[in-house]
């Protein structure tokens, strides 16, 4: 858990974040040493940024929101229509989409956070439809409805043409960027009262903590992450089609989320990845995919449902046991013993 | 008791109704709680305690009556604005963060009394927070629990998780103490070990109502009992006083009507 009252050493960071770094420069290799192609590296960025951020708001403070294709999708049109009739700038495209995403998401979270559990949920839910279909008839002048919005020339960054290996490069710096701010995040003030809202939201109010506000500030945060993937996912697609807003693609994140591991950070974008290459290279294989991917997504829920990175944990723990037999944590008698002594 | 110019009364409920159906749980209530003092309210169960403790933090609205705080009402005011204006609260069941540390449950606690209960600091870096952690750390150390900092607070027993929450709750310096039956589900030596923390907390002058079963806790703590019986204040006075009222024995410590 990432935690900033841990006991941990000065530069565990720094070596994280350069794990990071490698990982991000190696990604398109290493999937060709899977089965997989190096094109699928950037998919699985994209699509691990907006699950990053998805966690703060479902891992962290435990909202489950079906409408964050909401913030994708629009983060996606704003950028893909700044490049079609504005300018082929790619930052301007990517800090529109984010800010249109994020200010989605502020109006969204106001109306949606004030009901708790499954309406909450559905809510979000029928919000993000709203969106949906508004896309696909009304305004589909400016979203060319159905078809998606199609056209987009290719953006250009300082001169360079945003294709191939330059927009990699760009969406990792961004994705190095993402995990680096998030995990700032949680070892912030916010990152224990998010945390705490999970667990018991009463006793956190009864601390004289305005719990509304910080659910609402982990909303908006994830929404920003969504529209900033969504934006880039536009320019990298040239590209946007109608599904971005669609139900499932919400689904779709839910998904990856649970299967890489909810509350981790690095958890859900492991999902991204792990779901994107099986449906890449699986699908190749077998007609019924989407089936297979139902029946993972249950297993995970019923046996594992703290995901991939529970189950390396508890892998490391069983190894550790194997080499020391030592209980990880002093057992409550001890405890309770000192702390009844000292007091009196 | 009372100290400098403030007033003599910290608390002041006056009149205070709640119905749930057809069910008085509290009716016409008035409480004055003296400044610096240790007021316990006894009643059997269902007397209404719970849902007093309830409208004074704000978690329930009365249907009528006012409810003040230092002079000023709190009524409609939410439970974190309450909390912030010093009243803090054991809740009867050990309310704690299971799955995160001591430290942290009790850095909370230190980070809301810095901060407030609201601040925009997602970035903040954690050196940062170098004096939030000391505060935990000594307030932990205060109660007892100082050398399990990292120990998740689901390994504590009950009458720790306890002492926990009132460590969460002492973070705040809070002028009011709202004290949930305190030694419920507690060994004798730790009830023991409650009500010596209990009165040295009292002797820094903080004010303190407290609900409590155990009489012996209840006579050896307080300095006023308030009694409630089926949502009604039956009896008001000194412990000796009370012990001695025939319509207090008859309602609740002779259990007739209990």
């Amino acid at each position: 858990m990432i935690t900033p009252f841990g006991a941990r050493s000065r530069y565990r960071e720094f070596w994280i974040m350069s794990g990071v770094a490698a990982v991000l420069a190696a990604l398109p290799w290493l999937l060709t040493l899977i089965g997989g192609y190096t094109e699928l590296a950037t998919p699985i960025l994209l699509w691990g940024m907006f699950a990053l951020g998805f966690d703060i708001l479902l891992g962290f403070t435990g909202l489950l929101s079906f409408g964050h294709a909401a913030f994708w999708g629009l983060g996606g049109y704003a950028s893909g229509m700044i490049l079609l009739r504005v300018s082929n700038d790619l930052l301007l495209a990517v800090a529109a989409g984010t800010v249109v995403g994020g200010a989605a998401s502020a109006l969204l979270g106001y109306l949606t956070l004030r009901r708790r559990g499954i309406y909450f949920s559905i809510l979000t839910l029928a919000f993000a439809e709203m969106f949906y279909y508004a896309a696909l008839a009304p305004l589909q002048d400016w979203t060319g409805g159905d078809n998606g919005l199609t056209g987009i020339p290719a953006a250009q960054l300082f001169g360079i043409a945003m294709k191939g290996w330059p927009i990699y490069a760009v969406i990792a710096a961004a994705t190095f960027a993402g995990i680096y701010v998030a995990r700032r995040i949680a070892r912030s003030p916010y990152g224990l009262i998010l945390r705490a809202i999970k667990a018991n939201e009463t006793r956190v109010a009864s601390t004289g903590i305005h719990t509304r506000h910080y659910k609402f500030a982990a909303f908006v945060i994830s929404g920003l992450y969504a529209g900033l993937a969504g934006a880039l996912s536009a320019a990298y697609q040239t590209y946007v089609p109608t599904d971005a807003l669609h139900w499932t693609t919400s689904g779709q994140l839910v998904m990856m989320a649970v299967i890489g591991g909810t509350g981790t950070l690095f958890g859900p974008m492991l999902g991204a990845g792990i779901v994107l290459y099986l449906q890449n290279v699986l699908s190749a294989t077998i007609p019924q995919w989407l089936l297979v991917q139902g029946l993972i997504f249950m297993a995970f829920v019923v046996f594992l449902p703290g995901g991939v990175v529970e189950a390396g944990r508890r892998l490391a723990r069983a190894l550790s046991r194997g080499r020391k037999r030592q209980p990880p944590v002093p057992d409550a008698a001890s405890v309770k013993g000192v702390g009844s002594v000292h007091a009196d | 008791m009372p100290t400098e110019n403030r007033p003599n009364v910290l608390l002041k409920v006056a009149g205070v109704s709640k119905r749930f159906g057809g069910l008085h749980a509290l009716d016409a209530v008035d409480l004055a709680i003296a400044t610096g003092s240790i007021h316990a309210i006894i009643g059997p169960n269902g007397a209404g305690k719970s849902t007093l403790l309830n409208v004074l933090t704000g978690l329930i609205a009365p249907d009528s009556g006012t409810v003040e705080f230092d002079g000023r009402s709190l009524l409609g005011l939410p439970t974190y604005e309450i909390n912030q204006r010093g009243i803090a609260r054991v809740f009867q069941t050990p309310q704690v963060f299971p799955e995160m540390s001591l430290l942290e449950n009790v850095a909370l606690a230190a980070l809301a009394a810095r901060d407030g209960s609201f601040r925009v600091n997602f970035f903040q870096h954690p050196a940062r927070l170098d004096a939030v952690r000391e505060r935990a750390e000594a307030l932990l150390a205060d109660i007892g629990l100082g050398a399990f900092l990292q120990t998740e607070a689901r390994h504590l027993s009950r009458g720790d998780k306890r002492r926990l929450e009132l460590a969460i709750c002492l973070a705040h310096k809070p002028r009011l103490l709202l004290l949930d039956e305190p030694t419920a589900g507690m060994s004798h030596h730790e009830t023991h070990s409650t009500v010596a923390l209990l009165r040295r907390i009292a002797k820094e002058g903080m004010t303190k109502v407290i609900i409590e079963h155990d009489m012996d806790v209840v006579f050896s703590l307080a300095d006023r009992i308030t009694v409630l019986h089926q949502g009604r204040v039956i009896a008001e006075g000194t412990p000796d006083a009370i012990r001695g009222n025939p319509i207090v024995q008859e309602a609740y410590l002779g259990g007739v009507h209990a």
